[in-house]
């Protein structure tokens, strides 16, 4: 990399696929991460380089075929001990503590509480949203939809904008701490889903439900600005250049 | 610093699974109906089996409670309070 006298022997066959041994950190590099969550984050990806440097130059395969390793055995160990411990962990509790099979449904016969299925419960809490849906003065104070037509409207909005992100460009960032901002709203939205989640079972909530209907709302900012907050702090330990390689392989966009 | 934290979450899991099975046969009553593994819980007349299930329910809770706060806040505390107190004599 620094001096262009001593002619390199090219070993990349051509890919542009380098090493990550000149990627190493100088010692003054070292010593500028010294403390606190930026030394903790330092400390992570530096060890997970040094891992696949160390994997690298012990494999027998020339460098330009171990961009990714041989599915067996490297990939397949480790997805049958995943796939042992949790068929194992689904016998054990099904032996120990098992499910009791209650009475089949009697469809003649309404429940008294009506919920969905819970994964559903972020689009019902969506349908309880009518202390947001606007009276306007030019209505002589009247809504101008009804509070479950605005609902489903509302429905719709979160499906749409769900809906629309894969179409959007992703940018070169492969990790949050890279974009702290979109990783912040992504955290917005996860909490978000979560307290609409709550706030569609307050009946079940212990808590005045005007307090949480507010919460549904605060919480995720709080969240949002927490997971920037920490990201931002975390840039200064991060290693920027850790995925240059894979970049000449897909440059983004 | 990784590590200490991976030891104390190793035995809060694995002896929280212990626990929660243990109290799920001997202190719970029913979770939707009486139809459980041991019927009647606790049982009237504790066989040696259960006596130990019973005991080892306790000991299984708070090996969970002391062994992850040791890990993550006891053996971190002892470390930092050692390396003040070398900074400082030195």
């Amino acid at each position: 990399m620094s001096d262009n006298d001593t002619p390199e022997t090219e070993t990349d066959g051509g890919t542009g696929i380098v090493p990550p041994d000149d990627e190493t950190p100088t010692w003054s590099e070292r010593k500028e991460r010294t403390e606190g969550l930026s030394r903790l984050t330092y400390e992570y990806f530096e060890r997970a380089r040094r891992e696949d440097q160390d994997l690298r130059q012990e494999s027998s395969y020339v460098e330009r075929d171990v961009l990714g390793f041989p599915a067996w055995p490297h990939e397949m160990i480790r997805n049958l001990a995943l796939t042992s411990f949790f068929v194992g962990m689904i016998v054990f509790l099904s032996a120990t503590l098992p499910p009791e099979m209650m009475p089949p449904a009697n469809s003649s016969s309404t429940p008294a509480v009506i919920l969905p299925d819970w994964y559903l419960y972020w689009s019902f809490g969506l349908l309880k949203l009518g202390p947001l849906n606007p009276d306007l003065a030019l209505l002589g104070g009247s809504k101008l939809m009804a509070d479950r037509t605005y609902g489903v409207l509302a429905n719709l909005v979160i499906v749409g904008a769900i809906t629309i992100v894969p179409f959007l460009n992703k940018g070169a960032a492969r990790r949050p701490v890279e974009q702290p901002f979109w990783a912040a709203v992504g955290v917005f939205g996860v909490t978000f889903a979560f307290t609409v989640s709550v706030l569609s079972v307050k009946n079940l909530v212990p808590m005045d439900s005007h307090l949480l209907f507010d919460l549904t709302f605060l919480l995720p900012f709080v969240a949002g600005f927490i997971a920037y907050a920490i990201l931002k702090s975390m840039r200064e330990g991060y290693m920027f250049t850790l995925n240059r390689r894979y970049y000449r392989l897909r440059p983004p966009k | 610093m990784a590590d200490e934290f991976a030891k104390g979450l190793g035995i809060l899991t694995t002896s929280g699974l212990a626990w929660m099975v243990l109290a799920g046969w001997y202190f719970t009553p029913s979770f939707e109906s009486n139809a459980q593994l041991i019927t009647a819980a606790p049982p009237a007349q504790p066989t040696v089996w259960d006596q130990i299930g019973i005991f080892l329910t306790d000991v299984f809770l708070w090996f969970a409670i002391l062994g992850a706060l040791t890990f993550w806040i006891g053996v971190p505390l002892i470390e930092q309070a050692r390396e003040a107190w070398a900074n400082r004599s030195s």
